[in-house]
């Protein structure tokens, strides 16, 4: 999507009637040209520096708050691992984004097979209301949220944590699995109807299957999506045995004059390595499923 | 059938995101609080809530703030960037396109406490700040930049944060355009600016109106950037509507106002999410 480029003749960049000889207007391109690469790197820097300092530090033996070069060690890394607290924000983490995937994708798969074969009453009304439940802020829903949890028991635990945010992620992954499972031809079921499949056996058999690579891809957004929330631990959470890595290094980034910078850039750069990795190799679908329900197509 | 599939998932839709919409809209209307009396019994008292807050310079100000700061970071920052880095990006001559778009995709990436890290340190006070060694190179005294300037200070971040959705928004708008339109303009004459102004700018402009309304809801519900880097201070001067719920629910205990205050942050955001959804006209 990124990457794509426009065709266009070359002869189009250099405007007949405008210059003084062919020599005159191929010097305007390059300078044009240079301008151009100017201000898009430019940019790129802009958006790229702040991270330096997050890698930089996490590689230093002397890491500080402030960009240095860094005297190299991976002691940080070292001390992420066998420190008394940290491993355990990783796996508490991995837990809640992957238990919050898992649910959420097991449930889009029927949700979403559903509202793409069976043209029943209200069926537009309810996609587009899911499509609306997807702007609620979660800044608005949080008291009440909290409110029920208590009341539920399902405060300060993983279960209740885990069950929110896939509640907050199913409106998106509905829509895209609706979406994957519209791509594929409703023939190749009625075949194993008339094999003498259920309508969910074939569903099973065949759809889903066929249905993979989506939902590789809304696995993958919904994990990244989780993985970085921030404020529904904050509330939902109390212990901090409990606390996913955003918490936590909150926390320490909060513990006042006594920051460890080395080893909060560590776990930094831990926290974005599979986000930004995912984001390198399946960028297409992951922009894709951002722009589900934003964007025609 | 449909009954069985589709059930599950709006169930816990509606427990955990319907539900507590119109819990929200319950608890405004009572005196709850977490702790004391209004803990067990809280009592009904009707727009008490509402009066409050509407008569309430502090409230007031949080939503002049969330404005101000959606104005400033979203429709003015990211707009712009966005525009600039996607115009660019889709000219046939710029080569490394995925290299540019990749550096600029990062900030939106990255989980939002990485981001707030980094740009701790960016904004660091004193000479070794990597934006006070910047500036300095300019004649800028350093700053204190998230003392002094908090609120700037985040729209500046926020704005970083949001470019690429912007340029990927425009970008696919901008490739959606007749090269043969734009040709056309070319051999009538018209620069670079010229096509711009007259034939890109209004062929995209349903894009650039889904993208306002869609960066707006998403700016109204920013906490994570401004809670990881003020808190909403110094002196409330960041406290924008998300902080003044989290605070006044959390740190002070009043639940019945926190959740006022997010019934009408609600409204508003609904208002817009509806307009959104009307006009966007996508396939369903």
């Amino acid at each position: 999507m990124v990457t794509e480029s426009r065709a266009r003749p070359a002869a189009a960049a250099h405007r007949p009637g405008r210059g003084t000889g062919l020599r005159g207007a191929m010097a305007r391109a390059a300078l044009r040209r240079t301008g151009i690469y100017f201000v898009i790197g430019l940019l790129s820097v802009f958006c790229v520096v702040p991270f330096a300092w997050v890698v930089l530090a996490s590689v230093d033996k002397t890491a500080g708050l402030y960009l240095e070069l860094p005297s190299l060690t991976i002691e940080n890394f070292r001390r992420f691992f066998s420190d008394p607290t940290t491993p355990r924000l990783l796996f508490n983490s991995l837990l809640i984004s992957g238990g919050a995937t898992l649910l959420a994708l097991v449930l889009a798969l029927f949700g979403g097979y559903a509202l793409s074969r069976f043209k029943f009453f209200g069926r537009r009304t309810l996609m587009f209301t899911i499509l609306l439940v997807r702007v609620v802020p979660a800044t608005a829903t949080i008291v009440p949220l909290y409110i029920m949890m208590i009341r539920l028991h399902l405060n300060n635990s993983y279960t209740g944590l885990i069950l929110v945010e896939a509640a907050y992620q199913l409106p998106l992954v509905l829509w895209l699995m609706k979406g994957f499972f519209d791509s594929i031809p409703v023939e190749l079921e009625e075949a194993s109807w008339i094999d003498g499949c259920s309508r969910l056996g074939g569903a099973v058999r065949i759809v889903f299957p066929l249905s993979r690579p989506g939902l590789g891809a809304a696995a993958l957004f919904t994990f990244i999506n989780v993985w970085g929330d921030f404020l529904t631990p904050l509330v939902l959470l109390q212990s901090a045995e409990k606390y996913p890595i955003s918490i936590g290094m909150f926390r320490a980034f909060s513990a006042h004059n006594q920051v460890d910078w080395g080893l909060l850039t560590a776990t930094a750069v831990l926290y974005m390595v599979p986000t930004v990795l995912l984001y390198l190799f399946a960028r297409r679908y992951l922009l894709k499923a951002t722009f589900t329900g934003a964007l025609k197509g | 059938m449909v009954l069985g599939l589709l059930g599950p998932s709006l169930v816990l839709i509606a427990l955990f995101v319907v539900g507590p919409v119109g819990y929200a809209i319950w608890l405004s209307l009572t005196n709850k609080t977490l702790t004391g009396f209004g803990a067990q019994t809280p009592e009904f008292i009707g727009l008490e809530n509402y009066r409050r807050l509407l008569t309430s310079a502090d409230f007031l100000h949080s939503m002049g703030r969330t404005g101000e700061f959606i104005f400033f970071s979203a429709i003015v920052g990211q707009f712009l960037l966005g525009m600039l880095a996607a115009v660019l990006l889709t000219k046939s001559t710029v080569r490394a396109k995925g290299l540019f778009g990749g550096a600029i995709l990062l900030p939106m990436v990255v989980p939002e406490v990485v981001a707030s890290l980094a740009w701790a340190s960016m904004l660091a006070p004193g000479q070794l700040g990597t934006v006070n060694r910047t500036l300095d190179a300019v004649g800028v005294t350093p700053l204190a930049w998230l003392q002094e300037h908090p609120m700037a200070s985040l729209i500046v971040i926020n704005t970083w944060r949001g470019i690429a959705f912007a340029m990927i928004m425009f970008q696919a708008a901008i490739e959606g355009i007749s090269d043969d339109l734009i040709e056309a303009a070319h051999i009538d004459g018209a620069g670079a600016r010229k096509v711009f102004r007259y034939i890109t700018l209004p062929l995209i402009r349903g894009p650039i109106f889904l993208f306002l309304l869609l960066t707006t809801i998403t700016t109204a519900s920013v906490f994570g950037l401004i809670y990881f880097l003020t808190r909403g201070g110094p002196g409330g001067q960041t406290q924008v509507t998300s902080i003044y719920i989290y605070e006044h629910s959390f740190a002070f205990f009043q639940l019945g106002l926190g959740s006022a205050a997010s019934v009408i942050m609600l409204v508003v955001v609904l208002v817009l999410g509806l307009t959104y959804v009307r006009l966007a006209r996508v396939e369903v």
